[in-house]
């Protein structure tokens, strides 16, 4: 149960603060009871100050009463129906006034209520039963009818020594609950007057024996005197009221797109009905589009439209506002991103393995992943992947629970020198065939060149040539040396390295002709 | 060599290129004549742009392919500025025992319009030592100076029998048994991708042999269950539990916006193709889908398209 419902003083003396307000008021009543009927209260003041919880006493006073708030469709009819017939009814018995509430008069806005403040102000004229108001802001304009015709009491903020007396000596001593003064002293001036916001935040952090640290107080919603992001969201989900909701907005100062954060991660746990969400999402998907196109185009007078979709766009999608405490939670993407910062390194990690060593992009990487977990669950495949892309131990971990047996470790490390030796012992005979074409077999048979070997161990800088022309890597010298060594005649040192001299002549060639066809710059468009 | 058969099996010269015959006939002609224009090449995924490019660099280039190469991912998270550095450094050299050199560009559609730009400029500026492959998916998000700067290439799916060729090639180098419907279910669900055709082989093939049973196994331990559980959620009506699983999927897993579009359509679709849900609820969110998908690829921030799209699906 909610401790603002739990706690609601019941009397007039119970209620904390406004202590001259709360006497002009029963004298109201006193007034109404010895049948001499009063105009209308209107009471104005900051959320949190008692105006609920006094007409609600108020009402206790008479026999009957009904009730109507901002979230109520106000047009002009339904307000005649339910009002209009009801303050001009006397009850059959005598005395018996019925009471009417109206909760945030100054929500009543243009199109939405055609005709509201009109009919109310009618009612407040011709009506014979007592009226109570509420509202939010004093100079609202509104108001300014009303407020002619109205008994306007003005509710102050309730100061913070009251606030912290009435959690320590009411709520927590009935909850039986023991915190830090000093925090809660905290806690009371940091609610700003607002008696249901310290006492919603208390209970959101003590109750099921939560401690009041300071730190718990911080990481709160809990209002303070600057305006915040959770201000906003609480605006645009708790009102309908545009006007509030666009003052709202445009008096925050951070970074729109995390306020745009902020409301959709809270609108599924204020909005009750699916239809609404998806009403308030779609809004949500709007402002993002703008602020999408805001980037794109460097254009900032599209965030306009971006701040109305997610501000007003969002505050009315629902059909009623709802009465009951939200805490608003910060985006949950961004805290998983936090919390999962240190997994999602190793997973970049791997993925910029591959990105190396097989060509791919990390998103293109990401796709390969769960192929690989199946792969992982074979010990010998588990093995070879890792050895491929040189993955550390924790990196493994990311593919499979388990450590690879050390048995299947040094098994495949044995297969694996094997087929190096196999790979070598190819490479060598492709080598010879190269040089035998050159230098007669019989030859290099009783007097192997040394270089044979070098370019053997050198095989993995040569594993993906198409060309091999080992050759190509000797200098005249070299080659001078080979060629009187094995006897070649007819032009040695052209005919080995053939390949590369004819490229050193063409090679200017080559270059003037692929520049002329970059110059003229020539699309050419192959679809197939 | 051991590892993926992705990379063990990756053709090495053009000759081996599965598919794409005549864009492959086109490029054998720039190594005849040993030079060529900037490239570009499009299409789906796994359908050998990459390969097409390193098989040609290493044609063209010889056997100093390497050291005259430059491979850079366009869509690096560390942004163009690394890029550009990147490729100025590796312009300023002079080809070595090549005639010129080769940058190949990945993932260029993943590049702001402003980053394409400044990418133009260094296209222009080292006309006369290098030349550039760029590879994307769409080149419709390529700024025009640049398509207009390249000779396009357009990589279409590869075709059934050619993939079922290859898996089969490579099934028999392996050593390893298969039965023909295996193969066949491969070829299927991989839509013509080559690099997912391989995956699934190997990890068919890791879980003992090659077999249809085993391939569905794959296919169904791949194909991550949390689509199917967040789309049921929404359906369901359970919003935030929707919501939870696509920020896992996404923020965890890494899955891109348009890959996660894509996960969403194929199951919708094969909801319906199972006679699990009526046309006219299906054609709702295949509207709302398609909004998603266009309103993404607008820039859009591609997560909060997402939530939305699941709270269409209430």
């Amino acid at each position: 149960m909610l401790w603002t419902d739990k706690y609601r003083p019941k009397s007039f003396d119970d209620v904390v603060g406004n202590v001259k307000q709360k006497a002009i008021i029963q004298k109201w009543v006193e007034k109404w009871k010895n049948g001499e009927p009063q105009p209308p209260l209107l009471l104005i003041g900051p959320a949190g100050t008692g105006k609920t919880t006094i007409a609600h006493i108020i009402a206790d006073e008479f026999s009957e009463y009904i009730e109507l708030n901002a979230s109520d469709k106000r047009s002009h009819d339904l307000l005649m129906t339910t009002i209009g017939e009801s303050a001009n009814t006397y009850s059959l018995f005598g005395n018996n006034r019925k009471l009417i509430i109206m909760d945030e008069v100054d929500g009543i806005h243009g199109t939405n209520d055609r005709g509201g403040t009109k009919a109310l102000n009618k009612i407040i004229k011709e009506s014979k039963q007592p009226i109570v108001m509420m509202a939010n802001d004093f100079y609202s304009n509104k108001l300014t009818t009303i407020k002619k015709n109205a008994q306007v009491i003005k509710m102050d903020k309730i100061k913070s020594p009251s606030i912290n007396k009435y959690l320590r000596d009411v709520v927590l001593k009935n909850e039986e609950i023991n915190v830090d003064k000093d925090v809660l002293m905290k806690l009371s001036k940091r609610s700003s007057g607002d008696l249901r916001s310290a006492v919603n935040t208390l209970q959101a952090l003590v109750e099921n024996g939560g401690e009041l640290t300071e730190e718990a107080l911080d990481s709160t919603s809990q209002k303070d005197n600057t305006s915040t992001i959770f201000d906003t969201v609480t605006r645009v989900l708790k009102s309908k009221n545009p006007e509030h909701v666009k003052r709202s907005l445009f008096e925050n100062n951070e970074d729109p797109t995390l306020v745009m954060e902020y409301i959709a991660e809270n609108i599924p746990r204020e909005y009750e009905s699916n239809r609404e969400v998806q009403k308030a999402y779609e809004m949500i998907s709007q402002a993002d589009l703008y602020f999408g196109r805001t980037r794109s185009s460097q254009y900032y007078g599209y965030w306009k439209y971006a701040s109305d979709f997610m501000g007003v766009g969002v505050s009315v999608s629902k059909r009623d506002t709802y009465r009951k405490f939200s805490k608003v939670v910060s985006p949950m993407a961004f805290s998983m991103m936090g919390r999962t910062r240190g997994k999602r390194a190793l997973r970049d990690q791997i993925a910029s393995k591959m990105e190396e060593k097989m060509h791919v992009s990390l998103q293109v990487a990401y796709t390969i992943f769960p192929y690989f977990e199946i792969m992982f669950e074979n010990d010998e495949v588990a093995w070879e992947i890792s050895d491929f892309l040189e993955l550390e131990d924790d990196e493994i971990k990311f593919f499979r629970k388990k450590k690879i047996p050390k048995s299947v470790i040094n098994k495949m490390e044995k297969v694996k020198a094997e087929m190096r030796e196999e790979e070598k012992e190819e490479w060598r005979k492709t080598i010879k065939d190269g040089i035998f074409r050159e230098i007669p077999p019989q030859e290099l048979e009783n007097n192997e060149p040394d270089f044979i070997e070098e370019e053997i161990d050198d095989i993995d800088s040569h594993k993906n040539s198409t060309v091999i022309d080992i050759f190509d890597d000797f200098d005249d010298a070299e080659l001078d040396e080979i060629a009187n060594e094995y006897s070649l005649s007819n032009g040695p040192k052209s005919k080995l390295r053939k390949k590369k001299s004819s490229d050193d002549k063409s090679e200017e060639d080559k270059k003037d002709k692929k520049e002329e066809q970059l110059d003229k710059g020539q699309t050419t468009l192959f679809s197939f | 060599m051991l590892g993926p058969w992705v990379e063990k099996y990756r053709p090495q010269t053009l000759d081996d290129v599965v598919g794409q015959k005549h864009i492959v006939s086109r490029l054998k002609q720039y190594v005849e004549e040993g030079s060529m224009p900037n490239l570009m090449f499009t299409g789906p995924a796994g359908v050998g742009k990459t390969t097409s490019a390193l098989a040609l660099v290493k044609s063209i280039l010889g056997e100093y392919w390497r050291q005259n190469f430059l491979e850079l991912n366009a869509s690096d998270a560390r942004g163009i500025e690394t890029v550009r550095t990147n490729i100025k450094n590796f312009c300023r050299l002079k080809p070595v025992g090549a005639p010129f050199r080769i940058i190949f560009l990945d993932e260029v559609d993943n590049m702001t319009k402003d980053a394409q730009h400044a990418l133009r400029r260094e296209m222009e500026m080292y006309t006369k030592t290098a030349s550039f492959i760029l590879s994307c998916n769409y080149s419709s998000k390529i700024i025009d100076p640049i398509q207009s700067r390249c000779a396009i290439f357009r990589f279409t799916p590869i075709k059934a029998e050619e993939i079922a060729d290859r898996l089969k090639y490579i099934a028999e180098a392996e050593g390893c048994q298969y039965e023909d419907e295996a193969i066949t279910t491969i070829v299927n669900f991989a839509e013509g991708d080559m690099r997912k055709s391989v995956n699934m082989l190997q990890s068919a093939a890791s879980t003992g042999s090659i077999t249809e049973d085993h391939v569905f196994e794959v296919v169904s331990k791949a194909k991550p269950q949390e689509i199917k559980k967040m789309v049921n959620a929404a359906l369901m009506g359970d919003f935030m539990k929707s919501r939870d699983i696509l920020r896992e999927v996404m923020i965890m897993q890494g899955t891109s916006g348009e890959d996660m579009v894509n996960q969403i359509y194929q199951d919708v679709s094969s909801r319906v193709m199972n006679g699990q849900m009526d046309g006219d609820i299906y054609m709702n969110l295949i509207g709302a889908i398609a909004e998603t998908d266009f309103r993404i690829r607008e820039g859009a921030n591609p997560r909060i398209q997402l939530e939305a799209l699941l709270a269409k699906f209430l």
